[in-house]
């Protein structure tokens, strides 16, 4: 079931992400530490199976993962000898690592029964490598609406040069002028005028 | 500049009252800017109230207990602030119901859960939401009521509930007990049939409610306007007439302020709706009686011991009013 399953004594760490292309950028991260045996979640595999057979001693899970509640619950609802506990782990010292975490969608349980080890350096690892990636995510979803914007304006430009008759440069210094005016973005005052339009048509 | 106030809620039924004092202008109406978290597991929601990264948020109780206690391994200051709602969770089997309806306590619910569990062919796989959970406590006491042990004669998982309805149709559970409005998807779905819930096991329990934390709990006067605010909000959801209306609002995209729900089955357990097993909302201040039989479950399943359990029914008891301090900093 787990990939990349290396047999030996080194920290077996569990990499639980529900997006494969940063799963896989941590895995890759994590596998630069010779000391680590770095396994993932197959996708489709429930994290409370991949934790039973991977037996892992860290788990990074993605908090996006609705099936972490199935993690918090593996010791209570255990049966099994066989079962070895796990817990979230929480560093009390360091309140600022643990709040970093959550807010960057990231965390961390520990296999009770492994040998005490600081985790902390692999959860800093996460950490960035998850703002790194929101990063990513956060540059594109504003070059999409600077995009998005850039077409009102364009739409509306052209709108307004067939209803006018003017030129290009005029129909952008009225919309310039009435941003300006109204205290508004030329993206906001754009749209407005191809909502009018778009009404006056239907009346 | 002040920031929103962040309610934590998941995709469920019983968090109406929060999305439509939202969509409503409730919450503003009474002064407060809210920002509505919708996450993916109630371990996101446990965690974020320790760790202040929600300010309230709609829980079950056993769930809030536990993280009061600290067993997120963070000490967490968390208060009950009200009632949102009264039943709603359904008990779930799949394949053919061997008896017409709900199952009878006694032996006549025994033979009938003999009878169907001979056509499942193997130990039942029963999933419940989370391990603190109302639905854990009502599986059980159905479970007892019927005479069949818990921890012998079933095998328990968690899973998420939109999670169950896949897993009933590949037969990798055999039932569940779900919150609203998942049983009744399942049902309309034709993947399983209802044996009991809460109207069965304990009418009108207590199901969830809201709790404060961090900056909530910090200023008495915003913690009057969120209860103030979430009792016309409860007020709302309870109209039958609003039944529609609430339930589109809840099947929309999260982007749009919904949950994504799906529409018929929450139509059908809305107040006012079909389903054998509403949801009912009801506000107003928790009372001592909300919280006896869960602490006296958990106290049987183990969860808290005498001392943890003094410390709830401290943690139950009502807060006397403080004068309002001047909340300059907050909302």
């Amino acid at each position: 079931m787990c990939e990349d399953m290396v047999p030996g004594t080194r920290l077996r760490v569990l990499v639980a992400d529900e997006n494969p292309r940063r799963g896989h950028a941590l895995s890759e991260t994590l596998h630069a530490d010779a000391s680590l045996d770095v396994l993932t979640v197959p996708p489709g595999t429930a994290l409370v199976d991949a934790v039973r057979a991977c037996r892992p001693d860290v788990v990074l899970v993605d908090m996006n993962r609705a099936d972490r509640d199935a993690l918090d619950s593996i010791r209570a609802l255990s049966c099994s000898a066989q079962e070895r506990p796990v817990a979230l782990f929480v560093d009390e010292d360091d309140v600022e690592l643990m709040e970093t975490a959550f807010d960057t969608g990231i965390c961390s349980y520990n296999v009770l029964e492994a040998l005490p080890r600081d985790v902390k350096p692999l959860l800093r690892a996460a950490i960035a490598l998850y703002a790194r990636f929101r990063r990513t995510r956060d540059e594109l979803t504003e070059a999409q609406r600077v995009l998005a914007e850039r077409r009102v304006i364009e739409q509306a430009k052209r709108c307004f040069m067939k209803n006018e008759k003017t030129s290009e440069a005029q129909a952008y210094r009225w919309f310039q002028r009435r941003a300006m005016q109204t205290s508004r973005r030329i993206a906001v005052v754009a749209g407005e005028y191809l909502a009018s339009q778009k009404k006056d048509e239907a009346s | 500049m002040n920031t929103p106030l962040r309610i934590g809620v998941l995709k469920l039924a019983d968090s109406a009252p929060v999305i439509m004092g939202q969509q409503q202008g409730i919450f503003a109406r009474h002064g407060l800017e809210i920002e509505i978290v919708v996450s993916p597991s109630w371990a996101n929601i446990a965690d974020g109230l320790a760790w202040n990264r929600l300010d309230a948020a709609v829980i079950f109780a056993p769930l809030a207990m536990m993280t009061a206690l600290g067993r997120r391994g963070h000490d967490t200051g968390l208060r009950p602030l009200g009632r949102i709602s009264r039943g709603g969770n359904t008990i779930m089997l799949r394949g053919a119901n061997p008896v017409e309806g709900a199952w009878n306590a006694g032996s006549p619910g025994r033979q009938a859960f003999d009878l169907w569990a001979m056509t499942i062919g193997r130990k039942p796989r029963i999933a419940v939401v989370h391990m603190y959970s109302t639905h854990l406590l009502i599986l059980r006491r159905f479970l007892k009521m019927i005479d069949v042990s818990m921890e012998d004669e079933i095998d328990l998982s968690v899973m998420p509930p939109t999670d169950m309805i896949q897993a009933l149709a590949e037969n990798a559970i055999d039932g569940g007990c779900v919150g609203p409005p998942w049983g009744i998807e399942a049902e309309q779905r034709g993947l399983a049939f209802r044996v009991g819930g809460s109207a069965t096991v304990l009418p009108d329990h207590v199901e969830k409610i809201i709790v404060a934390s961090g900056k909530l709990l910090s200023c008495d006067a915003t913690g009057r306007r969120m209860s103030h605010a979430l009792r016309d909000a409860i007020a709302f959801c309870q109209q039958p007439g609003h039944r529609a209306d609430i339930a589109r609002a809840l099947a929309a995209p999260v982007a749009d302020g919904g949950l994504t729900l799906p529409l018929a089955a929450t139509e059908a357990i809305l107040p006012g709706g079909d389903a054998r097993e509403c949801v009912t909302f009801a506000g107003g201040s928790l009372l001592p009686s909300d919280f006896d039989w869960i602490i006296s479950d958990m106290t049987a399943l183990g969860w808290v011991d005498n001392a943890e359990h003094q410390m709830l029914m401290r943690w139950i008891a009502p807060v006397p009013a403080n004068p309002a301090p001047a909340c300059a900093r907050l909302l």
